[in-house]
């Protein structure tokens, strides 16, 4: 006895020096390190379906996006949108240390049309370039006629002779209007024709994730806005940007974590004061968890070197299943007798609590299985978590705990009369047709299961965020930083064609309005084959001997020698656009993010689509097909699959977790096993059918809720099994402490605004009190004494 | 006209159009504007002479113009080749006979109607509004006056050069000079007012 104590106690002591190392860790990790959780949904994917140009076309379209904060203020009188604008950005002037606001230097403007003018003769656009190929000398002549004569003649393009056919004006217009914003007394502004706005781009100097950017940027950019109101009442302002979502989530969660998060904790404190009798149990059980929690952290971030949000999420839920190891105890502890002594009791329930641990990791073990990263961190931290939980249970709870440090509530008393007039299962016609007409009942309410794996799951911004981004996208005209074309080629110029020859598939949805035009770098500079072609094009067609220079010269009383210094002025300007030479220039600024450059030997570029309507994502999701190194790229789409092909993948686990729990309870529980499995396997098909008939759709957030529930049910099987006699009420407490704390901490996410936490703790809700109220249905009528070693010492 | 249109065009694309008020005026404003007719409806002749850089002889070409207050601006080039320019609130449209060579509007180019406003007010000799963007510099006399205008953006004014306007009751000459070295001057005359200015061919036209 003695012996077996004081080797409990140096277990404990061993657990203490673990712990302390753990705490360490954890310590370094989030003080030292300040560790933040990866939010990339896509680091979730499975490695080889990764592509890092893909991946990099996402971060220079996305990342380029979060740091931006877009405002417009606008107004009907162009003067009132330009005062509330400056009140504005006088508001934000005080903190420069933030905000960048993004003006270009007039440098820079002034000489952003100069480096196109030195290769003007090979830029032309696709309207000309058919006016080229079509029409003849009388036609050029009378262009370049009606331009010498119209009344003003324009020198910004060089003079009349730089230009005499208007071809690069031409190309400099259309340049312009793949942008509404104009530059106006200073400003950048956009109208749609009831309203003028004053366009306000800025960028933030701070992580726009962080929450130190939310705290002091959101205030800021109130203040600035209740100054622009005060400025000029009638004032619209519309902002768009990352930070506002992210500050809305985070406000949302908190929000959320303290209602959900008091509401929950106040209710498990009193429950294990009404059956204790004392605070200690459930600081017990909250150690057990943290120690669980913060082990996972630990290990898993050595094993893998970061953690993903997601996994927390998915690990928090373990808190149902690591309580249970404690409850147990403490239930067991209560209803023994008190010259038990703890290190002799917890010896009688390791074999229970060994199942109940080694069927939840093994549940856990095959997410591990899958081929997806993310649920294999998952399942490595629950399964750890666990672990750890339970380490602590075994190690320290017997010290902790004498045999008179609990004593019984009435309540408890109260519910544990209940288990004996709870209904029992037997053979017979009865139970038969109840067993027929609820596997009816369930099988229409799950036919009518539909699934959806929405982007929206995982957030859902307020109206006010959507309808401000809507407005500002069909104010500016800008393209969509999610669905995109990506090109690929193994030279520039290589991608530059494939850019055009899409860009050609492309014209006639602008054409019939589907969208409202492109973004590509092959705009600014077209493919050398096409600037030669082009080059060779205005060679034949305008200064050819006896072509409409030729005429030119006669109208103007010129003579040949006119027509060789045009000619020759003309070529001078005919030397190809390189795109490295545009890259350098200051005029591709806003471009430059359209080209990825080279990445393992690859070149890369993306063609971005203005004007883009839902309705035309199929067309072009179809377009690819035929084109070469051309891929649609619709981040929307691809999380949604990715959370599809989780959901799938997630479902197959849980069936195969049942099956491995099934084998593993085999050898203990013989021909009882069923029992243990079958009151979680029926509530979780119960759950499902009543979400089916409330028309739920079907997500991962669901099927992650029912892999939980397996984990916290077959707890409940095996601590009713471990003592079959229904006159032993211990299980039956430690199944109702149990059931009420999961639903108390799961259960309350279903008030969650948050879809995704909404259904996972909707699920946790229904299959929990379901297991809870049908696990006593399950259990066996006859007393075997072997069966109950708890009972020999059992108060009653 | 098309192309400083295009020029302007660009110019502010380019980020060039911008001046925040409008400046203090180094001549009496009102009292030109006090002196100019104003009507609503105001056609006439015009007769354009062009010096273009590397051409030695210059260009001749006139025809009618009309000034319509609320309406717009229409540019009837009659000789040398007839063509037609029009301009509204919203929109510039070419005709070459009754062909729409070009089409621009608001919707797609929203400068447009900062364009079709400076122009109007060049032809109106409107120098309030012009003094949002220009430097206004000239004399007054008794029934005369003359400005010369240089955009207050330097790269604006770079573009378009200067703009000399002289006149009375109404503007009776322009002259543009050109960094590049093109000059075009414009003499109006014949000028009437009222309904009647308008021919019926110029009529359908707004």
């Amino acid at each position: 006895m003695s012996a077996a104590v004081t080797r409990s106690r140096a277990f404990a002591a061993l657990w203490l020096v673990a712990v302390c190392l753990l705490l360490g860790h954890n310590g370094y990790l989030w003080l030292v390190k300040r560790i933040a959780p990866d939010t990339d949904i896509m680091a979730l994917l499975p490695v080889q379906e990764r592509d890092p140009i893909l991946q990099q076309s996402f971060t220079q379209m996305v990342d380029a996006a979060q740091q931006r904060v877009i405002v417009l203020a606008g107004a009907a009188e162009w003067d009132d949108a330009r005062r509330a604008a400056d009140a504005y950005s006088a508001v934000l002037a005080k903190r420069p240390d933030l905000f960048t606001a993004t003006a270009a230097g007039e440098q820079v403007q002034a000489e952003w049309l100069s480096l196109f003018q030195r290769h003007r003769l090979t830029l032309l656009t696709a309207g000309q370039e058919g006016q080229l190929r079509q029409e003849g000398t009388p036609f050029w002549l009378q262009a370049a006629l009606a331009k010498l004569y119209a009344p003003f003649g324009g020198p910004k393009l060089g003079a009349w002779q730089d230009d005499p056919f208007g071809l690069f004006a031409g190309w400099a217009q259309e340049r312009a209007q793949e942008t509404p914003v104009r530059p106006r007394d200073g400003h950048l502004s956009v109208s749609n024709g009831q309203r003028q706005y004053v366009l306000l781009p800025l960028t933030l100097k701070v992580p726009a994730l962080s929450m130190t950017a939310q705290e002091t940027v959101l205030p800021l950019l109130q203040e600035a806005g209740a100054a622009a109101r005060k400025t000029a009442p009638d004032v619209e302002l519309i902002q768009a940007g990352v930070i506002l979502h992210a500050a809305h989530a985070s406000a949302q969660a908190s929000g959320e974590a303290s209602t959900i998060g008091i509401g929950s904790l106040a209710g498990i404190i009193l429950l294990m004061w009404l059956a204790f009798r004392s605070f200690k149990p459930i600081a017990l059980i909250l150690l057990s968890i943290g120690i669980g929690c913060l082990g996972a952290l630990s290990v898993c971030w050595l094993l893998f070197g970061q953690v993903h949000l997601m996994t927390l999420v998915f690990g928090a839920s373990l808190i149902g299943v690591a309580q249970d190891y404690g409850i147990y105890f403490l239930c067991n502890r209560l209803s023994a007798d008190e010259r038990l002594d703890s290190h002799a009791l917890l010896k009688r329930l390791l074999p229970g609590l060994s199942l109940t641990l080694l069927a939840a990791v093994i549940g856990y073990g095959g997410l591990a299985l899958t081929p997806f990263p993310g649920l294999r961190q998952m399942a490595v931290f629950s399964a750890l978590g666990l672990v750890f939980a339970w380490l602590t249970v075994i190690c320290w709870f017997p010290l902790l705990i004498g045999g008179r440090t609990l004593k019984s509530g009435r309540l408890v008393s109260v519910y544990g009369a209940a288990l004996q007039r709870w209904p029992l299962l037997r053979q017979g016609t009865a139970t038969y047709a109840l067993a027929l007409a609820t596997m009816l009942a369930i099988g229409v309410g799950i036919g009518q299961l539909g699934a959806n794996d929405d982007i929206r799951l995982l957030q859902n911004p307020p109206k006010h965020l959507i309808d401000d981004q809507i407005k500002l996208s069909k104010l500016l005209d800008a393209p969509t930083p999610v669905q995109f074309f990506l090109v690929r080629g193994d030279s520039p110029e290589a991608v530059l064609q494939r850019e055009e020859a899409l860009k050609r598939r492309l014209d006639p949805l602008i054409a019939a309005g589907r969208i409202s035009g492109y973004q590509a770098m092959s705009n600014w500079v077209p493919s050398a084959r096409t600037q030669q072609e082009r080059r060779t094009l205005i060679e034949a067609k305008l200064l050819q001997d006896g072509g409409p220079l030729a005429g030119l010269a006669e109208q103007a009383g010129e003579d040949t020698a006119w027509i060789d210094a045009v000619r020759a002025n003309l070529r001078a300007a005919g030397k190809p656009l390189t795109l490295d030479a545009f890259l350098a220039a200051p005029a591709s600024e806003p471009w430059r993010h359209l080209w990825i450059g080279s990445s393992h030997g690859e070149y890369a570029s993306i063609v971005a689509l203005r004007g883009l309507q839902n309705a035309t994502v199929p067309a072009l999701r179809a377009l690819p097909g035929a084109l070469q190194g051309v891929q649609w790229v619709d981040k929307v789409e691809e999380i949604s699959s990715v959370l599809g092909r989780y959901r799938q993948n997630m479902a197959w686990v849980v069936l195969g977790a049942y099956a491995v729990v099934f084998v593993l309870m085999l050898p203990r529980y013989g021909r009882r096993t069923w029992r243990v499995l079958a009151p979680t396997a029926l509530a979780s098909l119960i759950t499902l059918a009543l979400l089916g008939y409330t028309g739920q759709n079907l997500q991962l957030f669901h099927v992650l809720a029912l892999m939980l529930l397996l984990g916290v049910g077959v707890d409940y099987g095996i601590f009713m099994q471990e003592h079959p006699d229904r006159r032993d009420s211990t299980p039956w407490l430690a199944v109702g402490m149990s059931a009420a704390n999961t639903i108390l901490s799961f259960g309350l996410l279903g008030l969650s605004h948050t879809p995704a936490l909404q259904a996972f703790g909707l699920t946790m809700l229904l299959g929990t009190l379901l297991v809870w109220l049908i696990v006593p249905c399950f259990g066996s009528t006859t007393l075997k004494a072997n069966d109950v070693p708890a009972d020999a010492f059992g108060n009653r | 006209m098309k192309k400083l249109m295009k020029t302007m065009l660009l110019a502010a694309v380019a980020g060039l159009a911008g001046v925040a008020g409008a400046g203090q005026a180094a001549v009496p404003v009102a009292k030109i504007q006090a002196m100019l007719a104003k009507p609503k409806v105001m056609c006439g002749r015009f007769d354009q002479s062009k010096q273009l850089a590397g051409m030695k002889k210059p260009l001749a070409a006139n025809g009618r113009f009309c000034v319509v207050q609320d309406k717009g601006v229409l540019w009837r080039t009659l000789q040398p080749f007839p063509n037609t320019l029009r301009l509204t609130k919203d929109e510039i449209v070419h005709y070459q006979g009754d062909r729409v060579a070009m089409r621009l509007d608001a919707k797609s180019e929203p400068t447009v109607r900062m364009i079709n406003r400076v122009l109007f007010s060049l032809l109106a000799g409107d120098l309030a509004q012009l003094e949002t963007l220009f430097d206004v510099d000239g004399t007054v006399g008794a029934d005369r006056w003359d400005v010369t205008l240089k955009a207050k953006e330097p790269a604006l004014a770079k573009a378009i050069g200067t703009i000399r306007l002289d006149g009375g009751k109404y503007v009776d000459n322009i002259v543009i000079s050109e960094a590049s070295g093109d000059r075009t001057s414009i003499v109006f005359s014949s000028i009437q007012n009222g309904e009647a200015a308008l021919q019926p061919d110029e009529a359908k036209l707004f």
